[in-house]
């Protein structure tokens, strides 16, 4: 067979350490190309670099508004990213988070308006965290399940669900109707009305600032999908069949059983994710997803679906979301294309930082030393 | 092998993602750095100057970007930087945050807080939707001021809305596409609009359109062409096209963002009456006139308002004489742009278009009245004729007697769901 001008090989002994100097690499990379256009655009690149690190926060008029509002970007991306790493570790790319974020929310919002009336607060929060996580459940089982007994393929499956809910919610929004409760009766045009008091997400006071409880649920189910993937057994039937499918039947493992429910899973915490979001908004939306489900994807690989580092790169990207929104506020050139942008290239940079820690480019005819 | 075939589909994953991402931004990235400059070089004498005397900041939330070169923010963010000038604030004392979806209230909200903590006193949100998180923001900071434009939410304090009569300036503009459609001896005018009864701004707007069409023409027909979207270029210059090819009008007016409509107009060597701007140079041969916004005027009114506070928000609406901005061609908010000089109908049409526009200033008489006008033009000189006649909506109800006193304010902005005699949705 003819050798390829060029070729990847695989490069052994790319330890953790020299791939984290690769990942910074590639980030100090990404600011100096956003500092460039910065600087063209006449924006002193460290200022802004340090308003968006910093968030704005320090002196600021409601410094610990600014914390609140993080964490409500910070939560849902935090969720989701885990809820996606759960299935992609399965292989089963699951591209419809978008989706499963919004039937959460949907269905969270059904029964905030539903029974809000009724129900005592902590009560409400909960019954809302499990109906989104139904919703979501059981939409993402949707396409788990015809990928098991018809063998479709779940990217495009999912992905295409993904609009369905978008318009499914869109039509709920624009409807105005007798029937339609979710909007404002009180509104000529259409608009959702406000979840009754209940239904809003529980805040702990801790001095000005108020502690979202979805915060600390988030972290819970952080440690939970740890050890559930790394010491559970239903943890590991996920890896195995992951690896191999043919294996896992070896095995003796029901392989559709074991997607079914992981894709639930997935699809669950994503819904879940949905309901405390809308919980926290206390009020419908009709695309309320700020792109979590494309963002997690995102998150998820950065991370090599480890749990740990999922955490991490969520925090690091809201960071970046949030900070970039909050530093460009005050420059009349720079809008919030940029945060996109810098977002992008810094996507780009890792990803080919990674490349290059894993593979190394052979050139057809020259022979590698040593071998 | 395994591992590059899952690298490669991961790969792929990415790039299906970047694309993803990048679809609902419109490619507006690429855009942003080079209209940038253009945003830039205008801010840049007062950008690194030193504060001004006063401390009034003012914040915005956009719908789209600050830096786009048309439409809906473009009018708005002109607006508010033209009045901060004229009031001699400093252009680095805008606060923006932009591209924020009126369908996610959480993003709102955030984008208000963001503003709100970088010292702005007053804070403008242009997009309908934002009228939940507006309300709430309104309750939650009582010592900043909210301003919420085509809205009807408002406190007694610190919290308003504002509009204007753009339908006056529609009547206007009608009656030039009336001259154009008797003097064409072709009864059929077309608009593409944005949404029909869904809106009262919008099918306010077609019915002044076809009043004014009508007072010139009474035999005039306008045929609707809906496209269900505030703006998609694509959209617009199909619907143009089917107004020009079914119903073969000879003149067609719009109310969505773009100049598309225009410009069909223009190949088809017919002509148009725009929206928002002056939309001449995309259509210099077509493009007779357009009414447009001033809303300058409105903002330099609330930022003055909101400096005479002194610092005390709650007195804001009481500055503004209520809390519902709704103003006119009296008071500047709207107007037609300038009529095209080159079209055959020029002078006759612009005396006409002069003295109505004198009569609606004067108070005497408004669009959805009981009165209908006519006009008898001797050397030059025009002189309007008023005939009470009933106003009636096309299902052949009477909505206002003859004689009868103008439709309230409140259906014109919130309310009106019908349509007048002669319009006809296609």
């Amino acid at each position: 067979m003819r050798e390829p001008l060029f070729r990847a090989v695989k490069q052994e002994g790319a330890g953790p350490v020299r791939q984290l100097m690769a990942y910074g690499t590639a980030v100090l990379l990404a600011l100096a190309v956003g500092a460039a256009l910065l600087a063209v655009q006449g924006v002193d690149p460290i200022t802004f670099y340090k308003q968006m690190l910093t968030m704005g926060i320090p002196g600021s008029r409601y410094p610990w508004r600014a914390v609140e509002n993080f964490v409500k970007l910070f939560v849902p991306l935090l969720i989701v990213s885990l809820a996606l790493a759960l299935a992609f570790k399965m292989r089963f790319w699951n591209i419809g988070g978008e989706g499963q974020f919004i039937m959460g929310a949907f269905w969270a919002g059904f029964a905030a308006m539903r029974l809000g009336e009724r129900l005592p607060q902590p009560v409400m929060v909960l019954v809302m965290a499990l109906c989104g996580a139904l919703g979501g459940g059981l939409y993402g089982i949707l396409a788990a399940a015809l990928k098991v007994r018809f063998g479709t393929n779940e990217t495009l499956l999912t992905l295409m669900l993904n609009y369905i809910a978008l318009y499914f919610l869109q039509f709920f929004a624009e409807t105005k109707a007798p029937w339609n409760f979710f909007l404002d009766p009180g509104s000529a045009r259409p608009k959702f009305a406000k979840f009754p008091g209940s239904a809003q997400m529980i805040l702990i006071p801790v001095g000005p600032f108020r502690l979202n409880l979805s915060l600390i649920a988030a972290l819970v189910l952080c440690a939970l999908i740890f050890v559930y993937l790394n010491y559970t057994k239903r943890g590991y039937e996920i890896a195995v069949v992951g690896d191999s499918p043919s294996t896992a039947r070896y095995a003796g493992m029901k392989v559709g059983r074991i997607v079914i429910r992981t894709v639930f899973l997935s699809a669950a915490l994503i819904g879940m994710a949905g309901a405390f979001h809308m919980s926290s908004a206390g009020v419908m939306s009709a695309s309320p997803t700020n792109d979590v489900g494309w963002t997690g994807i995102v998150v998820a690989w950065l991370a090599k679906l480890d749990t740990m580092g999922i955490l991490v790169v969520s925090l690091l990207i809201t960071v970046l979301q949030f900070g970039c929104q909050t530093a460009s506020a005050a420059y009349p050139s720079i809008d919030a294309n940029f945060a996109n942008l810098l977002q992008g290239v810094i996507l780009f940079t890792v990803l080919a930082a990674d490349l290059f820690t894993r593979f190394k480019i052979v050139v057809r005819g020259r022979k590698e030393a040593g071998k | 092998m395994k591992k590059i075939l899952a690298l490669a589909l991961a790969m792929a994953m990415g790039l299906s993602l970047a694309a993803c991402g990048g679809g609902d931004k419109g490619g507006s990235p690429a855009a942003g750095p080079g209209s940038g400059s253009d945003g830039s070089s205008s801010a840049a004498p007062g950008g690194d100057g030193s504060g001004s005397d006063s401390s009034i900041k003012v914040g915005a939330i956009y719908i789209t970007s600050q830096n786009d070169v048309a439409g809906y923010t473009y009018q708005h963010h002109n607006g508010i930087t033209t009045a901060m000038e004229a009031l001699g604030l400093d252009p680095a004392d805008l606060i923006v945050v932009d591209n924020v979806p009126d369908t996610d209230d959480t993003a709102v909200a955030n984008a208000i807080d963001t503003v709100v903590n970088q010292g702005a006193d007053i804070v403008f949100g242009i997009s309908f939707g934002y009228i939940n998180a507006m309300a709430d923001k309104a309750e939650d900071y009582p010592d900043v001021i909210f301003s919420h434009g085509t809205g009807y939410m408002a406190n007694d304090t610190n919290f308003n809305n504002y509009f204007g009569r753009i339908y006056q300036a529609r009547y206007l503009a009608g009656i030039a596409a009336g001259m154009e459609s008797k003097r064409s001896k072709n009864n059929s005018i077309g608009y593409v609009a944005a949404y029909n009864l869904d809106y009262a701004e919008t099918c306010s707007g077609i019915n002044a359109f076809a009043l004014g069409a009508q007072s010139v023409n009474p035999d005039a027909v306008v045929y609707v062409n809906v496209i269900n979207t505030w703006g998609n270029e694509t959209l617009e210059r199909q619907a143009a096209m089917a107004l020009f090819d079914v119903y073969q009008c000879c003149v067609i007016s719009q109310h969505c963002d773009s100049a598309q409509p225009q410009q069909v107009a223009q190949e088809y060597g017919m002509k148009g009456c725009g929206y928002n701007s002056d939309m001449t140079e995309q259509a210099p041969n077509a493009h007779l006139t357009a009414a447009i916004w001033h809303w300058n005027v409105y903002y330099q009114t609330a930022i003055q308002a909101a400096m005479d506070c002194n610092g005390d928000a709650s007195k804001f609406v009481e500055n503004m004489g209520g809390n519902a901005y709704y103003a006119g061609l009296k008071e500047g908010f709207v107007d037609t742009s300038p009529l095209n000089e080159n079209w055959d109908g020029y002078s006759d049409t612009k005396a006409i278009m002069d003295a109505v526009r004198e009569l609606i200033v004067s108070g005497e008489w408004d669009v959805f009245s009981g009165v209908k006008l006519s006009y008898e033009i001797t050397d030059g000189k025009v002189e309007i004729i008023k005939t009470d006649a009933p106003l009636m909506d096309d299902q052949g109800n009477e909505i206002v007697p003859a004689g009868g006193p103008s439709v309230d304010d409140s259906v014109i902005k919130g309310s009106m769901n019908y349509n007048v005699a002669g319009v006809i949705e296609g």
